[in-house]
């Protein structure tokens, strides 16, 4: 039904502690679990990732959204999650795949190192919306590089 | 006795039962005959379906109870097992539940025969267990209720004091669920409930209880391996509580917030009776909620020692009035435009004999509290009442009541009595109220003010400018006077947003016809202030101190214009401060 779509947009400080190896892994099996467990309830998004924190965009039928959402909020690896939006959508901006994780080229993590560092990269200061653009674009580029 | 009779299957194929057999064979309950050595020789009907057709004549009782679909409730079996098997050795009666096939769970009694052998019956008491259980669980959450919190409470105490383990008690109480429900509705909130129950469900261990107390109320027993390491795991756990159950939650559509205070007791440092580690962890939830919520305080025996002292002092406010430590002192209200007292407001004052003078700030939130504020109100007004009666001019006198008044619905009552039996004119006395009094229950405040209206008494709005400031309560009442708060005239001299605010609340009041006092007027430059303002009245330390009652009637008696001059030559604080 789509008039029962919604897209939810968090961000919460990344948790997870130690070297960047172990940050990596327990950042794919988030990714794999995400990618089973959302595509067969109908969600989709994108998630972000860089060594300071997590961004997800969630789109899908509200219940999924929200069940999803819960069972991201009682992840402790999620600290702080501030919820920037959760809105009635007419349509998808993630409709191809169930996730898309941006980051993971040693070359993406140091470009956006250097845009959080001179920028000043605060995603409290985005609205819902252009963090839901910017993770759009980066999602797409990555799925370009890996073409 | 007949024995040899065959397992139900078979019965219809015996003729001629006579009246004791066929009983025996057909009655509801399952019935085993068994022989001194624990041999079946009978088994009627209900036995045979009970055992699904596993038990015949020649069995004994041990293979039956070996048998793969039979075991004990307890999980205990080779001790359960011994307990019917050892009753037969030393032919006693015994009872114990077993387990059968299927989950069903019945009771089993055996019992000696004087012919030797033993009756062996069973009870089916899954139905029953199973209804005693979910009266266990809390319907909305499914976690524990009280009744089953203090039985596992004082079963893990039990275990503690016998491994000298430690274990924690956690408190929780939601922030802000009361806000969740009156704007969202039940349904909702009962939803929300549920998602926290969830949450804490994952926060815990599976070993530790979690229960719902009611409301918003839950708790948490930690118990298990972890309890060696507490305080740290509890610490843990709040913290991990605090975290996740204030994160945001989406629901039914929309983002809801909602926080936890946790207060904790730990045995056995804080406490060794379940009740006691219950009452501490409470009181220290008391402290996590008074420190500003979403946190989480460890017990601390000074918790005890504040509410001792607070309890204390609730016995000595309770007999106060009956012990005569209560006295009303008088403050003079001064009208700007003549200088005259226009009235006084009647001040309640506490004497304890050892503890000195309390303060109002100190006893009056508690005597709203446990209510006896009714009782030292109704005195309060009596007593001004009687000594405004006394005075020489038809001064007002001013006296305050507290929301709490207004419960009960005697309050327009209690004011006729009193204006009849001191013979005051009603029209002298001004009854002053909060804001809080209009808070809850708006309407039947509303109703209660026009009752007193009604009696000719007039009406002021205390302290306005702080709290809420409704301009609505404005509106739906006409107050006689705005009483404005000491704040905004202490703070005019420094601050041009607090002459701003004087300011425009007198000339509301002048618009709605309502009079305006400025309270806390301490200088001859804070009243030529208050002055231009335009307010109507002062009230302050300038213009007089609170006095006891003997004062208050010689000033008036001294004469109506006690500032002749004007006050805006002259201020009057020589003649209305009396000599320290």
């Amino acid at each position: 039904m789509t008039d029962d779509l919604r897209r939810l947009v968090y961000y919460s400080r990344n948790r997870t502690s130690g070297a960047s190896g172990g940050m990596d892994g327990t950042i794919r099996s988030i990714l794999a679990a995400s990618r089973v467990n959302n595509a067969r309830v109908g969600v989709t998004g994108a998630l972000m990732f860089n060594a300071g924190c997590f961004a997800q965009v969630l789109e899908g039928p509200s219940a999924a959204v929200e069940a999803t959402f819960e069972r991201i909020q009682q992840d402790e690896r999620h600290g702080e999650v501030s919820l920037l939006a959760y809105d009635a959508v007419e349509a998808r901006l993630f409709t191809e795949w169930s996730m898309a994780y941006v980051g993971a080229s040693k070359a993406d993590a140091d470009r956006y190192g250097d845009v959080a560092d001179a920028s000043g990269f605060d995603l409290s200061r985005m609205t819902g919306d252009r963090l839901c653009a910017v993770l759009h674009r980066l999602a797409l580029e990555e799925e370009a590089a890996a073409a | 006795m007949r024995s040899g009779r065959m397992p139900a299957s078979s019965a219809a194929t015996i003729p001629a039962l006579g009246p004791f057999e066929a009983a025996l064979a057909e009655m509801a309950t399952p019935l085993l005959l068994l022989d001194a050595g624990g041999t079946v020789t009978f088994a009627n009907d209900h036995a045979a379906i009970l055992f699904a057709g596993a038990v015949t004549v020649g069995s004994s009782l041990a293979t039956l109870l070996a048998a793969p679909e039979v075991g004990t409730d307890r999980g205990a079996e080779r001790l359960g097992r011994s307990a019917l098997t050892e009753a037969l050795t030393a032919r006693r009666p015994t009872r114990e539940r077993l387990a059968l096939e299927g989950g069903r769970l019945v009771e089993a009694a055996l019992a000696p025969l004087s012919t030797g052998g033993f009756a062996l019956t069973f009870d089916d008491v899954t139905e029953h267990l199973r209804s005693a259980a979910l009266a266990r669980l809390e319907p909305l959450t499914g976690l524990c209720n009280r009744v089953e919190l203090h039985d596992r409470l004082s079963a893990a105490v039990a275990a503690a004091e016998e491994a000298g383990a430690p274990l924690a008690v956690l408190m929780l109480d939601l922030d802000r669920f009361k806000a969740v429900n009156d704007t969202l509705g039940h349904p909702v909130g009962d939803a929300l409930l549920r998602k926290v129950a969830e949450r804490l469900r994952n926060a815990a261990r599976r070993d530790d209880v979690i229960a719902r107390l009611g409301g918003d109320e839950f708790a948490i027993l930690q118990v298990g391996q972890v309890g060696a390491d507490q305080p740290l795991a509890a610490e843990a756990l709040a913290n991990r509580l605090v975290d996740l159950v204030g994160r945001t939650y989406v629901l039914d559509g929309q983002m809801l917030n909602v926080g936890v205070s946790v207060g904790i007791a730990l045995f056995p440092d804080d406490g060794r009776l379940p009740d006691d580690l219950l009452k501490h962890a409470d009181l220290a939830l008391y402290r996590a909620k008074a420190d500003g919520r979403g946190t989480y305080r460890f017990f601390e025996p000074a918790m005890n020692a504040a509410v001792q002292a607070r309890r204390s002092l609730e016995i000595d406010l309770r007999r106060a009035l009956a012990l005569k430590q209560f006295t009303l002192v008088f403050q003079p209200q001064i009208r700007l435009e003549t200088g005259e007292v226009s009235g006084f407001e009647a001040l309640l004052r506490w004497h304890h004999p050892e503890r000195g003078l309390i303060s109002p700030a100190t006893f009056i939130p508690l005597a709203e509290e446990i209510g006896v504020i009714v009782g030292i109100g109704e005195w309060a007004l009596r007593t001004a009442c009687r000594e405004a009666a006394r005075w020489a001019q038809p001064a007002s006198i001013a006296v305050n009541l507290s929301p709490i008044q207004f419960r009960g619905g005697k309050l327009v009552e209690t004011v006729t009595l009193v204006l009849a039996q001191t013979g005051l004119d009603p029209a002298r006395l001004e009854l002053e109220i909060t804001e809080g009094a209009l808070l809850d229950d708006t309407d039947g405040v509303l109703t209660v003010l026009n009752g007193l209206r009604h009696l000719g008494v007039r009406i002021s709005m205390d302290d306005f400018g702080t709290g809420y400031s409704s301009l609505s309560y404005l509106q739906k009442f006409p107050f006689d006077k705005i009483k404005i708060d000491q704040s905004f005239v202490r703070g005019m001299a420094g601050s041009a947003e607090c002459g701003a605010i004087v300011r425009a609340i007198a000339r509301l009041g002048a618009s709605l016809g309502m009079r305006t006092t400025a309270e806390g007027v301490e200088t001859a430059d804070q009243l030529d202030a208050i002055r231009a303002e335009g307010c109507t009245e002062v009230q302050g330390y300038l213009t007089g101190r609170p006095m006891p009652a003997s004062e208050a009637f010689a000033l008036l008696g001294a004469g109506a214009h006690v500032s002749d001059p004007p006050v805006s030559d002259v201020v009057p604080a020589e003649a209305l401060v009396p000599a320290a």
